[in-house]
């Protein structure tokens, strides 16, 4: 049994010598399989898919393809290359050496931080379970399930901390991810827009766009942690959640550019007769996405973030590019406050809004994308904008989650707000309709009518090419 | 930190003898001795950790001492290639009345509050030796980690206890330490001399650095780690 572990489990943290992860992953691995075969993508058990696994964390070893069952995909456990001599970068300890071991009077800490990043990972996998049915191609349903597969990776990088740093809590904890799901109303996800559902691939590519950017944003600021093996782990998680980007970005640009091919073709803004997603319907997607993304980074103010800031464990964005004392002692920073007369400003100290600045940065980012969206659109002499919208809008956690307000965020009553509803974000009858575009199409190189294909293959293979065979 | 090493029959016998003949002067003396050490060891303003291995003996009046500690942590098992036999406990009859507490009862007592079944649960093993997994059931013990996560959840659990707040954590273990009815005495010794005296108005609560006055700001405060 043991000796096929570090066969069966690629890693770089010497498994098999390990007593204690040995022991762990004996008993968690199996309910693993278990939870996939239950959780993860539906029909998928007996098809070759074209995926990548990583076999080790260098140069030739991070990206290996293949065709595989994705119930025999070798999930390992990579961290990235430690630094030698990394220093802690802010908080209270800046310039100590990063700790090896967890410091135990920040175990409590370090615990809910990488539960709450764990649970999101098999969170998204049942979220999508049922996209495979659904597939606008075979290249999509390929990424879909890489992007499944790695999720479930991310899980095990998560998983591998509790197990090697946490003790009997850590197992504990690492069986709880398991037995959590998406949606549950018993034993919900953790964070909301984990219990979402994800069921037609528009939804899909917004939430790789959204949602894995959250991750992407979450896990840069984990990677900045004095606690050396999860900033290692999250840094090579990073090389990962980059891929699931690229999916979201370029799946939501082809549609878009079908949609603009087709207002061209007929020359009209409703496309849906055609067989097309308005560009109307693609702005109501990203309202809902973009706004319950805005509440994963938490409420602006926060002492639990300014604790994790202090005590070293979680840091901001591209800490080292920051131009400041990566302390924060005394800084004041101005957040908005909602007053009886609306919205106003109150100066907090900037320890405490930590929150808000890595939301900040994660708007910036969204932004970038949504203008390589508006480009395309450009491009076809079009006259319409994709916005993201205004903060305020659609909240349901900090400051703004007390006040209605529109996309380009006027503050509204309840009244308006419900008839506005139906302007901004999805419908019943927007969902039925892009439902009703969700047809599977398998046959190699061909797309679903609603979407562009892409500009080109998986690792260098043609995009007609067979990314999954049906055996 | 407490631990023991030696013949828990060796202690037991010796608790026989003291239950045997409590109206024997010396006996008496002795017993009163050990009533005296045990309660200090109660009103100590420091953490208290047992430590319960393989070749210890807390047995009877020993076991006082485990029950005293704030944390008792038994190791379940043997240490990897070890030839010493597990670790085991041993009620005797020193622990139903002798070595009362403060507070008048006995440490079990004082441990089971209002819990009689537990209390027999424990009275009917007296005499028996007690494995990990079967003291913790009987919860004579905080936790029993094995071999394999022992080293980790001790040095953890240490450095976790340095981090709080001195005060705050004789205040906190003085009242989980007495329970229940208060006597003159614990009055004057336990837990409400602990609340008066040390937790509010201490400078690691209200000083500069202390951790009501940075309460919510999200800095980290900094104690002044004499306990006493």
């Amino acid at each position: 049994m043991k000796a096929d572990y570090n066969e069966s489990i690629p890693n770089n943290v010497n498994l098999g010598d390990d007593r204690r992860l040995l022991r762990a992953l004996e008993r968690w691995q199996p309910a693993y399989i278990q939870w996939w075969r239950d959780m993860g993508p539906v029909e998928s058990t007996d098809l070759q898919v074209y995926l990548r696994t990583a076999i080790s964390v260098d140069t030739d070893g991070w990206a290996h393809f293949d065709h595989v069952r994705m119930p025999d995909y070798r999930w390992g456990i990579f961290l990235a290359e430690p630094e030698p001599d990394r220093t802690i970068g802010f908080g209270a300890h800046k310039g100590e050496p990063v700790w090896t071991d967890i410091p135990g009077e920040y175990r409590t800490e370090l615990r809910r931080l990488i539960v709450t990043q764990g649970d999101t990972e098999p969170a998204s996998v049942e979220q999508q379970r049922q996209l495979g049915r659904t597939a606008p191609s075979l290249y999509d349903l390929r990424n879909l399930y890489q992007v499944n597969v790695e999720e479930g990776r991310h899980l095990w990088a998560m998983v591998y901390l509790l197990h090697a740093f946490f003790g009997r809590d850590g197992r504990e904890e690492a069986d709880e991810m398991l037995e959590r799901h998406a949606g549950d109303p018993d034993r919900p996800r953790i964070l909301q827009a984990f219990n979402e559902q994800t069921n037609d691939w528009l939804s899909f590519f917004m939430f790789t766009y959204f949602q894995d950017r959250d991750g992407k944003f979450q896990l840069a600021a984990l990677a900045e942690s004095g606690f050396d093996p999860l900033s290692r782990t999250c840094r090579f998680m990073l090389t990962e959640e980059a891929h699931h980007m690229f999916v979201g970005e370029t799946g939501v640009m082809r549609i878009l550019q079908r949609t603009c091919e087709l207002m061209r073709e007929h020359d009209t803004a409703d496309v849906r007769p055609y067989g097309g997603i308005n560009l109307e319907t693609l702005q109501k997607w990203i309202n809902f996405h973009y706004s319950i993304c805005l509440d994963l980074f938490g409420s602006e103010r926060s002492t639990n973030a300014a604790n994790y800031f202090s005590m070293g464990l979680k840091g901001r964005y591209q800490e080292a590019k920051l131009d400041d004392d990566h302390k924060l002692d005394g800084e004041q920073i101005e957040i908005p406050k909602v007053t009886a007369d609306g919205i106003d400003h109150e100066t907090i100290a900037a320890l405490t809004a930590m929150n808000l600045k890595l939301r900040q940065d994660y708007t910036k980012d969204s932004q970038r994308g949504l203008n390589r969206f508006n480009k395309m659109i450009a491009a076809h002499d079009i006259d319409f904008v994709l916005t993201l919208p205004d903060e305020k809008f659609n909240r349901g956690i900090g400051i703004f989650s007390e006040v209605h307000a529109s996309p380009d965020g006027t503050l509204l009553t309840g009244e308006v707000w419900e008839k506005g509803k139906r302007e901004w974000l999805p419908t019943a009858d927007d969902h039925a309709y892009v439902n009703s575009l969700m047809v599977p199409v398998t046959e190699p190189g061909k797309m679903a009518g609603w979407i562009a294909p892409p500009k080109r293959g998986i690792h260098g293979q043609p995009i007609d090419f067979e990314y999954v065979l049906f055996h | 930190m407490f631990r023991t090493e030696g013949e828990a029959d060796l202690v037991a016998a010796c608790d026989t003898l003291l239950a045997d003949h409590p109206d024997n002067w010396l006996v008496r003396e002795i017993t009163l001795y050990l009533r005296r050490t045990l309660k200090r060891i109660d009103v100590s303003s420091r953490s208290l950790i047992a430590l319960i291995e393989p070749g210890s003996c807390f047995t009877g009046t020993l076991l006082e001492l485990a029950l005293a500690a704030d944390r008792s942590y038994m190791l379940d098992g043997t240490f990897e290639g070890a030839n010493t036999p597990p670790a085991t406990l041993r009620p005797t009859a020193m622990n139903f009345g002798p070595l009362p507490m403060c507070n008048g009862l006995t440490r079990l007592q004082t441990r089971f509050l209002g819990d009689d079944d537990a209390l027999d649960a424990i009275a009917a093993e007296t005499g028996n030796e007690l494995e990990a997994l079967n003291a913790e059931e009987l919860g004579l013990v905080t936790f029993t980690p094995d071999d394999i996560d022992w080293d980790d959840e001790v040095r953890l659990a240490i450095e976790a206890r340095a981090a709080f707040s001195p005060d705050a954590l004789t205040g906190m273990e003085a009242s989980l330490r007495f329970p229940g009815p208060e006597t003159i005495e614990s009055k004057i010794f336990a837990r409400l001399s602990a609340w008066q005296n040390w937790i509010f108005q201490r400078p690691n609560a209200v000083g500069e650095g202390g951790a009501l006055e940075l309460y919510g700001t999200g800095k980290q405060p900094q104690f002044d780690r004499k306990r006493v």
